[in-house]
């Protein structure tokens, strides 16, 4: 028997959900093979998080508290998490493949002499370590990789698997955590975020995802509105970022975001390969454009071909009054 | 300030790539400079054209890769190191032959592509700052320098973080910071004439520890369909097989 480390990220008081579809696959081998599933969560307040973890099957919760946890700094989450995994002693640990953990993983695997796999689609642990799909050149291919050095660190994209409750009794540890902030060499100046109160994309159900056919602020609002119609967050491509439209944070892409929502909509999206590459995940995908020829439509479920100005308002429409 | 640079040579993800059995075949006249890393060698020659300093590339990489280092050269770096190897690598072999020969060189700023386009793994540039010790940022969408100290923009997960950094200091770069320059006739002839300094490197002995076993095709999508006729009937049968059909309404 041995222990699987699994990393919670929070976001406005609740546990992201690409964390607990990462937690959700290591209760899944944790029950194959009788191993101990412990979450950590670094945060100010972090018992508030201690009852959502254990509704997602981890039977022992490690708190870390401190008040630099409510921004992302990478070396007190190094520190954090380093001590978390010298308490847990695990032969596996589990993260979303978040910015904030594409940050780390790097420097992380070498402070445990671990192997990593980054941003997988899927994994299963073997004997000797573990092993994972992961898209390579721009999603055109999947590479099947072993890993065979322990500890081995697993990033998950978002929707690679479903969150799953699994309720337990949990055991939450507070894990002494004396981080000195005068010793931080570096220094967080200042956050820009995007207007609050918007959906993040990586963690949405439904994503409407605007391109370069998106030409003006009218278009920007017709988004707008048929995201808030049905409760979705928005998305972009690089063209609509680079021309102002959209924030950088709505990016999705090789270079952007991973998204596998439930339905994407992509509206104005030509489907280039490096778009493509942060999409093709989703499990229903809408494509509206006005060129019949546009690569997205071979990925599409549903293809309309037409004017976004036109067909988007009837959308909407269609969605309030049926 | 001296910016050191890290840069791999990576197959084009836009050249026709194939699958022969279990391997990947790439027209090996289409390997090229990873385009994140020219946009770290992009931003490190903006800084300094606009503070002074210079610009050194390094390559981790076979003898052919000499190519993607007088790219960067044509760019306008003043020299290069070929850390020159045989076989391919997984990121911690990389990090480990660089961190090598890095602890030796003097720097103020070490700047990495965020990740490589054949991998996109992007463990690379923080498995670098741990071996060496440097603070550093990821995911650097804007760089710049304010009293001696690297002014960084990162894209985090919610919004745009600033973070200053003391030199000497780490950071990985997005190609979202800019759009690296095009070398021209000058760039490409003063290239030819500059520096590169070839170290034969030993590789890291015993297993990596991460190999791929094989590459697969990427499964295919089910085929879709094209709803024809009038925009208000397409639109009312979309929604309707969104909820009835696909079950996401």
């Amino acid at each position: 028997m041995g222990n699987i480390l699994a990393y919670i990220e929070t976001q406005d008081e609740v546990c992201k959900r690409s964390s607990l579809e990462a937690l959700t696959r290591g209760r899944q081998i944790a029950e194959q093979r009788g191993d101990r599933l412990v979450a950590v969560v670094l945060s100010p307040e972090p018992e508030r998080y201690v009852a959502q973890i254990a509704r997602y099957g981890a039977s022992t919760i490690f708190m870390v508290r401190h008040s630099l946890f409510a921004n992302h700094l990478n070396t007190p989450v190094l520190a954090a998490l380093e001590e978390a995994a010298r308490r847990a002693a695990p032969d596996l640990l589990v993260f979303p493949s978040s910015e904030s953990v594409k940050e780390i993983l790097g420097a992380l695997s070498i402070r445990l002499d671990g192997s990593v796999l980054p941003d997988v689609a899927a994994f299963e642990q073997t004997e000797t370590g573990a092993e994972a799909l992961r898209p390579v050149l721009a999603a055109k291919f999947l590479a099947r990789v072993r890993a065979e050095h322990k500890p081995v660190l697993v990033s998950v994209r978002s929707g690679a698997y479903s969150a799953e409750e699994h309720p337990v009794e949990a055991q939450a540890e507070e894990i002494p955590f004396d981080f000195d902030p005068a010793t931080l060499k570096q220094t967080l100046r200042e956050i820009r975020a995007p207007q609050v109160g918007t959906v993040d994309v990586s963690e949405a159900r439904i994503v409407i995802a605007a391109g370069r056919g998106v030409r003006d602020e009218r278009g920007k609002q017709l988004i707008e509105e048929l995201a808030d119609t049905l409760g979705a967050a928005i998305g972009s491509s690089r063209a609509v970022v680079e021309s102002g439209l959209f924030p950088a944070s709505s990016q999705i892409g090789q270079t952007g975001k991973v998204v596998a929502p439930d339905l994407y909509i992509a509206v104005g999206i030509s489907g280039a390969i490096q778009h493509v590459a942060g999409m093709a995940g989703s499990r229903v995908i809408v494509a509206i454009n006005k060129d019949a020829d546009a690569p997205i439509f071979r990925m599409a479920t549903y293809g309309i071909v037409g004017d976004l100005y036109d067909i988007i308002p009837r959308l909407i429409d269609q969605l309030k009054n049926g | 300030m001296k910016f050191v640079v890290c840069i791999k040579q990576v197959p084009d993800v836009a050249s026709p790539i194939q699958l022969s059995g279990e391997r990947i075949v790439t027209d090996t006249g289409r390997l090229v400079l990873n385009a994140y890393d020219a946009s770290a060698v992009e931003e490190a020659l903006v800084l300094t054209e606009k503070y002074g300093g210079e610009v050194h590339v390094v390559l981790a990489g076979p003898a052919t890769a000499t190519e993607t280092i007088r790219k960067a050269l044509a760019m306008g770096a003043e020299s290069a190191t070929h850390l020159k190897i045989d076989g391919e690598l997984d990121s911690r072999g990389y990090a480990e032959i660089l961190a090598a020969h890095l602890r030796a060189e003097s720097f103020d700023v070490l700047a990495c592509g965020k990740q490589a386009q054949d991998t996109d793994a992007g463990l690379t540039g923080s498995m670098l700052a741990e071996l060496l010790s440097l603070p550093y940022a990821g995911n650097a969408v804007g760089l710049d320098i304010v009293n001696d100290r690297l002014i960084v923009t990162r894209q985090g997960d919610g919004g745009q973080e600033i973070i200053e950094l003391p030199t000497p200091c780490l950071v990985t770069c997005s190609n979202d910071m800019n759009d690296p320059r095009i070398p021209n006739l000058k760039g490409i002839m003063q290239a030819k004439r500059k520096n590169i300094q070839v170290v034969e490197v030993e590789e890291p002995t015993g297993p990596p520890a991460t190999t791929i076993r094989r590459f697969e095709p990427m499964p295919e999508r089910e085929p879709g369909r094209i709803l024809d006729g009038e925009p208000a009937d397409v639109v009312a049968r979309l929604v309707s097989l969104l909820k009835t059909e696909a079950k996401v309404l």
